[in-house]
């Protein structure tokens, strides 16, 4: 899950970072209006968390662009402007959450998984396919009762591929969606990590479809 | 027309004064009338007294009849109008009188008593005989030819009452006329002060729909004597907007430059899990709580009660479902409004947003899938009033957690983030409109918010 933050704030930005990275998360950061306009209008983002009082561009105004080009991914607004009618302007701008500073990160993370969870049509936090089980809130994934160790980006990998569980999933959608911006995309690390994740759990968990990419296998379904 | 209207004074004074005038210009003229009446018929008795002393006099030794009649009414018995001649130093000297005496004689009484007038003749009010108020004029003649001869009175008496009902007539018709202009001035004057004072009545209109919210600044054209007043007011009502406002802004200004920082150093001490951070985590939640607290203060205070403001409750009722919605939109919870359109709120958007969003969003986080929002505003029973009724499905409140959070800033929940139930400001809001919020319990099984706020 590629995640959008836009901040003015040098230390808070750094602190979302660190806090989404820790959490599993690949985190692009912006540090004013209009490079978070432009990260968001052409990189596909899975949440974009982003302040409202910002320079060069203001978030209302970048929403409403994104908006209007139909970029429709989640957008939690995250501002120190507490005020119902900043919180009524905010959603009719089209945000899909807010969130008043100052926040407990908790509370920010457990609402970007909500988003990320909605964005793929799950109801619960938990995602289960076959006997693979996926706990978002803790990021553990368990297979028949057993934990499972995986590094980050496996983990990233596999979250991904379980959101979106039943759809073929492209390898170029993968990249878009598990790196930062300026991480080296060679798209056979990609391969790389699913050869490590079908050692760790059961080889036919992760089905490749010749020329379109990755699926997790049928029977696959939330809990 | 009020006792201590504009209208009402400069009616007063135009009416005293024409009230005043008229009587006095009606004396006058009634004088002066008077006067030209009474010298008319002097001077026509005086002419006939002379006529007749020639006529009688001339070319004989005693007076005689005058051939010449002068006036018919002397020929009317007891018509009032007289002439006789009577002899003054010989009694024994014929005697005459005109045919309306009758043969009687007018007395004399007090001939000697009056002086004659630069021609000779007296003037004198008496009575005839048939008691009749007389006017007459006598003149002293000898015949023409006798110069030393016996001295003759020559009488022409005519009747008062010919003057009286002369002058009582004219009267009459002064004082019809008079009374008509009266009336005619006094309507004008009315409708003067009317037609004047319109303006005034349109800046009393203005400032009703003003108040009432329908107008945002004192609209149309005035006279050149009060649009300054109406171009002061506007600036007036403009600039309160303007303070408002930008008191607002700087409250939200404050809100970020300090609620930003202070983020930050809660998330970097709970990173460190010694008790040094701890110590600055409590620290830095009291700060928030009182940053918090300040503000919501601050921006009371920078709501002055602009007049004129009127906020539809449905319009933002519809936002806010709009905005609730789609932060519930997991839980889809079902927002039912009813609300009249016509319903509207004496007061900032802003504020009933803040109201309205804290409450209703509370109902939404406690319900079980339905919130019910019912407003209602009843011109008659309670004018400028109206009612707003949130309630929800949820678990409700006990009667003892009721009372508790009807105190200021409790917050039932301390553990979760956000899920206080924000009704601090909620009721600081409430009170500072001069309304009131009750809790009770709902026939839907959870809490009953019962909002009064002033409408226009």
């Amino acid at each position: 899950m590629r995640i959008l933050v836009v901040e003015d704030d040098k230390d808070l930005n750094r602190q979302l970072n660190a806090a989404l990275t820790g959490a599993g998360y690949a985190v692009d950061q912006a540090f004013d209006g209009e490079e978070g306009y432009f990260l968001g209008d052409t990189e596909p983002y899975d949440v974009i968390i982003l302040d409202l009082g910002l320079p060069k561009m203001d978030g209302i105004s970048i929403l409403e662009q994104w908006r209007r080009a139909e970029r429709n991914m989640p957008v939690i607004i995250l501002t120190a402007r507490d005020r119902w009618s900043d919180k009524v302007s905010g959603m009719d701008a089209g945000a899909d959450d807010y969130l008043a500073k100052p926040f407990h990160m908790e509370e920010l993370l457990a609402r970007v998984r909500a988003q990320v969870r909605r964005a793929s049509g799950h109801a619960k936090s938990e995602i289960e396919c076959g006997p693979v089980r996926l706990d978002t809130k803790t990021a553990r994934v368990t297979c028949d009762g057993q934990q499972v160790k995986l590094t980050s980006h496996e983990y990233r990998l596999l979250a991904y591929l379980m959101h979106h569980g039943g759809r073929v999933v492209s390898r170029t959608e993968l990249v878009e969606h598990l790196y930062e911006q300026d991480f080296d995309r060679d798209s056979n690390t990609i391969e790389v990590f699913i050869g490590r994740l079908r050692k760790k759990l059961p080889s036919d968990v992760i089905e490749t479809v010749r020329g379109l990419g990755y699926r997790m296998s049928r029977g696959a379904d939330e809990a | 027309m009020k006792l201590k209207s504009l209208a009402f004074r400069l009616f007063a004074t135009s009416a005293a004064w024409t009230l005043l005038v008229l009587p006095i210009a009606g004396l006058i003229i009634y004088e002066l009338y008077r006067d030209d009446v009474q010298a008319t018929f002097d001077a026509r008795l005086e002419k006939l007294v002379y006529a007749i002393a020639v006529d009688s006099m001339v070319g004989a030794a005693t007076p005689i009849a005058p051939n010449n009649r002068y006036e018919p009414l002397f020929e009317d018995i007891h018509s009032g109008w007289y002439w006789q001649i009577q002899p003054i130093d010989d009694a024994t000297a014929p005697r005459l009188g005109s045919a309306s005496l009758d043969g009687a004689e007018i007395d004399i009484p007090f001939r000697h008593n009056i002086k004659p007038d630069a021609n000779g003749a007296r003037w004198m009010n008496s009575t005839g005989p048939m008691g009749e108020a007389l006017r007459m004029v006598e003149v002293i003649d000898t015949p023409y030819y006798h110069r030393e001869g016996p001295r003759y009175s020559v009488l022409v008496a005519g009747p008062i009452d010919w003057l009286e009902s002369r002058v009582a007539n004219f009267l009459t018709r002064l004082a019809v006329a008079l009374a008509l202009t009266g009336i005619g001035l006094v309507t004008v004057t009315l409708f003067q002060v009317r037609f004047g004072l319109l303006p005034l009545r349109r800046i009393e209109q203005g400032l009703a729909e003003i108040r009432s919210g329908a107008a945002g600044k004192l609209e149309g054209e005035l006279p050149g004597e009060i649009e300054p007043l109406q171009v002061e007011l506007n600036a007036l009502i403009a600039s309160n907007q303007e303070i408002v406002d930008r008191a607002r802004t700087q409250v939200g200004n404050l809100a970020h430059a300090l609620k930003t920082p202070l983020a930050v150093i809660t998330n970097e001490a709970r990173e460190d899990k010694g008790p040094l951070g701890r110590k600055i985590v409590e620290q830095a939640e009291v700060m928030r709580d009182q940053v918090n607290h300040y503000l919501d203060r601050a921006r009371m205070a920078a709501q002055v009660r602009v007049i004129g403001r009127a906020t539809p409750v449905l319009e933002v009722l519809d936002t806010l479902k709009r905005a609730l919605e789609r932060i519930h939109r997991d839980r889809a919870i079902a927002i039912q409004i009813t609300c009249p359109p016509s319903v509207r709120f004496a007061g900032e958007r802003q504020d009933l947003e803040e109201i309205l969003g804290n409450v209703c969003d509370n109902a939404c986080k406690w319900a079980g899938s339905a919130v019910r929002v019912r407003v209602t505003a009843d011109s008659r029973r309670t004018p400028g009033r109206l009612e707003i009724v949130v309630e929800d499905d949820g678990p409700g409140l006990s009667e003892e957690e009721r009372a508790r959070i009807g105190k200021r800033g409790v917050r039932l929940d301390e553990t979760k983030p956000g899920s206080g139930l924000g009704l601090s400001i909620v009721t600081d809001l409430v009170q500072s409109y001069r309304g009131t919020l009750q809790l009770a319990p709902s026939p839907m099984g959870g809490l009953l918010v019962r909002l009064d706020l002033p409408s226009t």
